[in-house]
């Protein structure tokens, strides 16, 4: 556990967590980020302790047809480090405008 | 599917051991949903990366050089031998990569200059040993009127001249051009103005345009040079600007505006270089192409010229490349070849180096198992290890860069090549790159050695048993031996290489090159043409100094001739028989031709195998007579006496009546065919319009020194007229010995090399051997207690250093016999794959190698069995 610097890219994969994106592929979809920053920014913030991951059920998986995949979720340090994220991004979107990944709709 | 799988498999290497599982999983898991490919696979490299480097701060890197240089500074021999090493195969690489870098790599430093090209013809068939066949005054003119290809062509010539005016006379080198040829390099000048249209038209006013260097060292760059004439080989020349250094391609420094008569251009003595500038958007193909057209356009509106298929038969045809090939195709092979060997000098260095990493490892392996029992992991340790060994290779890099860079001065004096002074040859940024690059990877190369097999030992044992863990001692001793079978398979090639080299060398050396160069002194006088233009004065002037020389205490004999052989100075005509004249489809041989003073043959001991030589009494305008060389005189009339038959230009009306065969003389190269030569006396022409020798090569045969009648010879020429200089006074014999200098200086680097090789070799193998021994006297000393005695224990570590030598030398020789024909164009007398060179080389590496097993093993036999068990 440690700490992390937010930075508008840990934002936004904290934001796209929050809005109930559980897969690595979908948060980095979500972002609009490409997997090589992606996947870093999610190992930082679950070294942080903001983020925890764990695996699905490998059985419930293969019974969808496809493989078990790992899912990313908020810690508590996560849920209240959220106004941090939101400040984060109010201040990237005033500089460069909307950004990508926000939520659509209630997730 | 498999490729992404396999994709995956090889980034996971780089994700630390413990999450490597899971990382694959998930991997492999989202690409598959996600059903993409490749497209998101490249992220897994940056992800692997992040989590390999996630504990690797710069605080930690920080902490981990200093640990490192602390701990080099603690063992200083250990430092300085190896860092000494290193630093020597760096510094090697250094030096060579940066003439590489500066003659090879780099452009020619004029602007766009990849559109600057060498406008020149080629003709194979004529079996003469010319990188090019230049341009005549009529070829340049039809081609710069026709070519579209090209923005513009010049044709330049170089040449000595005698600069006459306040001070003493001088001699400088010249660059005689038409106008185009600073609009062609796209330089302007630093004051005044550089040659325009008109400056080369037959009857214009002589113009000059000094070099800056020249400007600074003789007028103190005072501009009022401008408008000033200046007697330039008897011609006053005005001086209508200055170039700033770096544009002369050769040494020249100073141009003079080459004047063409264009209502009767010369066509038939191919005497200029043409160099152009491609047109926007042209390629040097189009301009080939397009030359090659223009040629046979050029050849049918010349008939007297060309005669019908002269072409096909010399195999003449257009050769355009770019013009910085020209400079450097002869010395590429050479540039590459040492590039190559000091790459293995670093090599052998790296293995040395490695070798002694290795024995430190072993000395440390106790500290390594104390911190392994207080859980550092395996991948601390190799990251130690490994920053120290980088640690070490940076400090060699600076040394090396040191090294080097002194290097290349000393090499640049010996380069045998003629190399634009314009190349920048020196330390630059790719020159920095390349020696971080390389003492980085041989940092890492040698710090992995001792890593390998490492925690795969249980280190619990170091800390029990002291240092007897057999089992670390077993894989150390594997890595060392690999190590020893590399550096004799390398230090072998080497030898190889230097052995073919040297035995080029030798053959070289064993060569006659049809002339005696013992006590023979040579230099040069111009006679400015305005003074001495008459034959009366040329013959005069070279009588007296004949005298003069021969009066200095030692000399023999005194001779003259315009172009010594072996100088490169180059002089050819067609020639033909008169009495049989070539019919159209036949092809006169090209035939180089000298004037000569009587004295010449006699001086350089070229004997005369018939008929007579030429006498004073023969140099005047009246006097047809020539005297052939044999080869001549077989291409012309094979199996007869030329004696008394007439020889004549190709399509020429005048003929020459020989009197005397020489003898051959070998003077294109010593490893070249001689050619087919013709004497003539100094005279030429007819009474009304001589044609004289004005530059001479004088020789002066000694029964002492050469070099100590310099003065006096400079004397005796001061004494006839003061303001004549002698030029580059020489042995002939050094005149020989640089012609063969591409040899030498590659046997010279070469062997180097070869004795750095075979030294880090030996020193290799001794310590491995030397090693064993010390591993083992325990049980030598049982054995020899039971009763083994002293020889065969001898015999046995021998024989284990000699089963490694022998691996090293199979494995060597197949490289030797892979890399040696990089040498091919390097070697004269000598194949490749010379039989004698390899075995040869192999015994002496053996022999040395065997030597150095020897020592160690003569201490084992000596081992007393009481003594050995007492250490246990």
């Amino acid at each position: 556990m440690g700490t992390v610097r937010m930075t508008q890219v840990t934002a936004l994969v904290m934001r796209a967590v929050a809005a109930g994106h559980v897969y690595g592929f979908d948060v980095m979809e979500a972002c609009a980020l490409p997997s090589g920053t992606a996947y870093p920014a999610l190992r930082r913030l679950e070294k942080a302790g903001l983020l925890r991951s764990s695996w699905e059920d490998a059985d419930e998986a293969h019974a969808l047809g496809r493989p078990a995949r790992r899912t990313y979720h908020l810690t508590r340090e996560g849920r209240t480090a959220m106004p941090q994220v939101e400040a984060k991004l109010a201040e990237a979107r005033r500089l460069l405008g909307d950004l990508p990944g926000a939520p659509t709709g209630e997730a | 599917m498999g490729l992404r799988d396999a994709w995956i498999r090889l980034v996971s290497q780089l994700v630390p051991h413990d999450e490597r599982a899971e990382w694959v999983r998930e991997w492999r898991a989202e690409l598959t949903v996600s059903g993409q490919g490749m497209a998101h696979a490249w992220g897994a490299v940056s992800d692997a990366w992040y989590l390999r480097t996630e504990g690797w701060t710069m605080d930690g890197m920080a902490r981990d050089i200093r640990t490192a240089v602390r701990g080099l500074i603690r063992r200083p021999f250990f430092t300085a031998l190896a860092g000494i090493t290193l630093a020597v195969g760096i510094g090697a690489n250094t030096a060579i990569f940066s003439v590489v870098d500066g003659v090879l790599l780099n452009p020619l430093p004029f602007p766009h200059s990849e559109r600057l090209v060498s406008y020149n013809h080629e003709a194979p068939g004529l079996g003469i040993n010319v990188p090019l066949i230049p341009h005549s005054e009529a070829s340049y003119l039809y081609y710069s009127e026709h070519a579209r290809s090209i923005e513009a062509l010049t044709v330049f010539t170089e040449t000595n001249v005698n600069l006459v005016g306040d001070g003493d006379p001088q001699r400088i080198s010249a660059m005689y051009a038409t106008h185009e040829y600073f609009t062609v390099l796209q330089r302007q000048p630093l004051v005044g103005r550089a040659f325009v249209e008109g400056d080369d038209v037959h009857g214009a006013e002589p113009v000059v345009i000094l070099s800056e260097g020249l400007w600074q060292r003789r007028y103190g760059r005072d501009p009022s040079v401008l408008g000033q004439l200046l007697d330039i080989d008897g011609v006053m020349r005005r001086v209508v600007g200055v170039m700033p250094s770096g544009v002369s391609i050769l040494s020249e420094e100073a141009w003079l505006a080459m004047q063409i008569d264009r209502t009767a251009a010369e066509a038939g003595s191919f005497s200029y270089i043409g160099a152009a500038r491609l047109a926007e958007g042209a390629t040097v193909e189009m301009a080939d192409t397009e030359m090659h057209e223009l040629l046979l356009r050029f050849a049918e509106s010349s008939p007297d010229q060309f005669p019908e298929g002269a072409l096909e038969e010399a195999g003449l045809d257009s050769d355009v490349k770019l013009l910085k090939e020209v400079f450097v195709e002869d010395i590429r092979p050479v540039l590459w070849v040492l590039l190559g060997t000091v790459g293995i000098v670093l090599l052998v260095a790296c293995a040395n180096v490695a070798n002694l990493f290795l024995v430190r490892a072993e000395g440390r392996m106790r500290e390594q198992a104390v911190r392994t029992a207080m859980g550092a992991s395996r991948a601390d340790m190799v990251r130690q290890y490994l920053t120290e060994s980088v640690t070490l290779a940076a400090g060699a890099g600076l040394l090396g860069l040191a090294l080097g860079s002194s290097g290349v001065r000393g090499l640049l004096t010996m380069v045998p090549a003629e190399l634009p002074q314009a190349l920048d040859i020196g330390i630059d940024g790719s020159v920095l790159l390349f020696t971080a690059v390389i003492s980085l990877v041989s940092g890492l190369l040698f710090g992995v050695v001792p890593t390998l097999g490492y925690g795969r030992r249980d280190l619990s044992l170091e800390l029990k048993d002291g240092n007897r863990s057999s089992t670390g001692g077993r894989s150390q001793l594997r890595a060392r031996s690999v190590l020893v079978v590399a550096q004799v398979a390398l230090a072998l090639v080497l030898l190889v290489g230097s052995g073919l080299m040297l035995r080029s060398f030798h053959a070289l050396r064993s060569v006659d090159p049809g002339f005696d160069t013992e006590g023979l002194l040579s230099f040069q006088v111009g006679l400015p043409s305005a003074e001495y233009g008459s034959p009366e004065r040329t013959i005069d002037f070279h009588r007296q100094l004949e005298e003069r020389l021969a009066a200095i205490p030692g000399a023999e004999l005194v001779g003259a001739i315009n172009g010594l052989p072996l100088t490169g100075a180059k002089s050819a005509s067609p020639m033909e028989p008169a009495d049989r004249p070539f019919g159209e489809d036949e092809l006169a041989p090209i035939v180089e031709h000298r004037r000569v003073t009587p004295g010449y043959f006699a001086t350089m001991s070229i004997p005369i195998v018939e008929g007579r030589s030429l006498e004073w009494s023969d140099q005047a305008t009246e006097f047809l007579g020539v005297v052939v060389s044999q080869a001549l005189a077989r291409a012309l009339w094979p199996g007869e006496s030329p004696i008394g038959r007439g020889i004549r230009r190709a399509g020429g009306e005048q003929a020459w009546e020989i009197v005397g065969v020489a003898g051959d003389v070998r003077f294109d190269g010593i490893e070249d065919d001689p050619l087919p030569m013709l004497y003539e006396p100094l005279v030429r022409g007819t009474a009304e319009a001589p044609d004289l020798a004005t530059s001479m090569d004088v020789v002066v045969k000694l029964s002492g020194d050469p070099l100590a009648a310099v003065q006096p010879a400079r004397e005796a020429v001061r004494s006839i007229d003061p303001r004549i200089p002698i030029i580059l006074p020489r042995t002939v014999e050094s005149i020989v010995s640089d012609s063969m200098q591409a040899t030498s200086f590659t046997v010279l680097l070469l062997g180097i090399a070869a004795g750095i090789a075979l030294l880090l070799g030996t020193v290799g193998i001794y310590g491995v051997i030397a090693y064993v021994v010390s591993r083992r006297t325990a049980e030598i000393g049982v054995r020899m207690a039971l009763g083994a005695p002293a020889s065969l224990v001898l015999r046995r570590v021998v024989g284990q250093g000699a089963v490694l030598i022998g691996i090293g030398l199979g494995v060597g020789l197949i490289g030797s016999w892979a890399l040696s024909r990089a040498l091919a164009s390097l070697l004269y007398g000598v194949t490749a794959t010379d039989p004698l060179t390899f075995a040869g080389t192999a015994v002496i590496l053996a022999t040395v190698s065997l030597a150095a097993t020897y020592l160690p093993a003569r201490r084992a036999a000596r081992i007393d069995p009481v003594e050995a068990l007492r250490t246990e």
